[in-house]
């Protein structure tokens, strides 16, 4: 019983971070800030979720699993924000390095 | 019988669609900021799913996108970037 509490109150908490990281995706104005959002649904939320799993299930197969699917989540979010960004502002200035005056270097340019 | 796991993955499938309105109407890396957001949600709800159902043999989609998320996601960034 205890299990089944702990377990809702987890998965409670993981769809409440979904839920406000999507409205807060919709609402920010520029994609740089909207990609601030994406974390919380990508590291936090399924940490809960494989919490609630394994405080269901105890230590077994499909706890495995989704700690497996957590950590891959967890190794691919940092990088992919990453290129993301890059990509961002590569798409508005043509690089992503700045220069000494605040603007983007030209292609090729050193920095 | 709906269990919990389930119906917290109809309530994360409910609470994409305001990311799906990004995806649909932002502009181009909005809405690939959209579409990494709506990736993550949807590993989770897989997982979530074959928890609900006791399929344990269905984890493997949750495994299976989790990884793709990263190749696909890097691969379309640096389309986005380079060519498009």
């Amino acid at each position: 019983m205890a299990r089944d509490i702990g377990a809702d109150i987890l998965l409670g908490l993981a769809v409440v971070i979904v839920i406000t990281s999507s409205v807060g995706v919709l609402v920010m104005r520029d994609p740089y800030q909207k990609l601030h959002f994406v974390t919380p649904a990508a590291l936090v939320a399924p940490a809960l979720v494989a919490l609630a799993v394994l405080v269901r299930m105890g230590l077994d197969e499909n706890t495995g699993e989704t700690c497996l699917a957590l950590v891959l989540m967890g190794i691919a979010g940092p990088f992919l924000s990453h290129a993301t960004v890059r990509a961002i502002r590569i798409r508005e200035t043509g690089d992503w390095r700045l220069r000494k005056g605040g603007q983007a270097a030209a292609e090729g340019e050193p920095s | 019988m709906v269990t919990v796991f389930v119906a917290a993955a109809i309530a994360m499938l409910i609470g994409i669609i305001p990311a799906g309105i990004v995806l649909s109407r932002g502009n181009l890396m909005a809405a690939v900021v959209a579409y990494e957001f709506i990736t993550s949600v949807m590993v989770m709800v897989l997982a979530l799913l074959a928890q609900g159902f006791q399929r344990s043999g269905l984890f493997e989609l949750a495994v299976l996108l989790a990884v793709l998320m990263f190749g696909s996601g890097l691969v379309f960034v640096r389309t986005l970037e380079r060519w498009l």
